[in-house]
């Protein structure tokens, strides 16, 4: 998990953040998620995060690419 | 017990109207809850209360860094390096962002306290619907749920290890359901991150901890 917390602009790669944005993409438009003190956002405000590549962004990002790559080390549940 | 239970954005009135069930559920069982709800969740009636009362268990809800939770209008309640003996003796469950990471480990120091928190965000999915009612909402559920179980099988006399162990089964159950469910599509970001949260809870401390009624 260290890795990818200590990896900054995560974002940067296109292929990355062309799957976050997949993956936002089909979230109901009345879904709210809220990320502690970064606040709650609607399924539009994350996917302009992750275009931005700022920290909302920067976290989804993290969040699924670690997700993924928990199957690869068999952790995931 | 003490709760505290800032109330100032829609994040703070979710885990506020949620903790609820935990303090029903204390109540039913005969147990003294102390609730600093709104403006009272500040570190003077905080601290005040935790001296006088010297209570055996601590909910503290509530934003928060790596160092700190925070109380109403995020104002600084515990903080690592400044007041963090005051949760000393007791178990502390955290419904906050990241203090596991910083002041879990300087509040543990001492050996004979626990704390139950999260190293990293601790992120849920709600509908916006649902604003005016958090306690109705269904996206919401699989996460409060999910986190009250460590109160509450506190409250029911296990040991904080296995308190945590349990949130992090009801954490694991919910993102099992949501992963194989296509009735919703917000499923598989929901189960995403129910899977974070389990991942990032953490008990440091006094494992073997419970409360003793």
């Amino acid at each position: 998990m260290a890795g990818y917390k200590n990896t900054k602009k995560i974002l940067s790669d296109e292929n990355v953040r062309k799957l976050v944005m997949a993956r936002l993409s089909v979230l109901s438009k009345d879904t709210m998620i809220s990320l502690g003190s970064e606040g709650s956002y609607t399924r539009e405000q994350l996917m302009e995060s992750v275009k931005n590549g700022d920290r909302v962004g920067e976290k989804l990002a993290e969040i699924q690419l670690e997700w993924l790559r928990s199957f690869k080390e068999k952790v995931a549940v | 017990m003490i709760v505290t239970r800032p109330q100032h954005d829609v994040i703070t009135k979710y885990l506020s109207v949620w903790a609820e069930e935990v303090i029903n559920f204390a109540k039913e069982k005969g147990i003294e809850v102390f609730d600093l709800i709104k403006e009272k969740a500040n570190k003077k009636d905080f601290c005040g209360r935790v001296k006088k009362l010297q209570p055996d268990m601590i909910f503290l809800n509530g934003h928060g860094d790596d160092d700190c939770v925070t109380g109403h209008d995020d104002q600084e309640i515990v903080k690592a390096g400044d007041n963090h003996n005051i949760l000393y003796g007791a178990i502390t469950y955290a419904l906050s962002c990241n203090s596991g990471k910083i002041l879990g480990q300087k509040v543990t120091e001492n050996k004979m306290t626990t704390y139950i928190g999260y190293e990293d965000k601790f992120i849920f999915v709600s509908d916006r619907n649902y604003m005016r009612c958090p306690i109705d909402d269904p996206k919401a559920r699989p996460f409060m749920e999910a986190s009250n179980q460590v109160m509450i099988s506190l409250l029911k006399g296990n040991k904080a290890k296995d308190a945590s162990e349990r949130s992090k089964s009801k954490f694991r159950d919910n993102y099992i359901r949501l992963l194989s469910s296509s009735a919703d599509q917000d499923s598989l970001q929901a189960a995403q991150c129910l899977w974070w949260n389990m991942r990032n809870q953490v008990c440091l401390g006094d494992l073997d901890a419970e409360l003793k009624v």
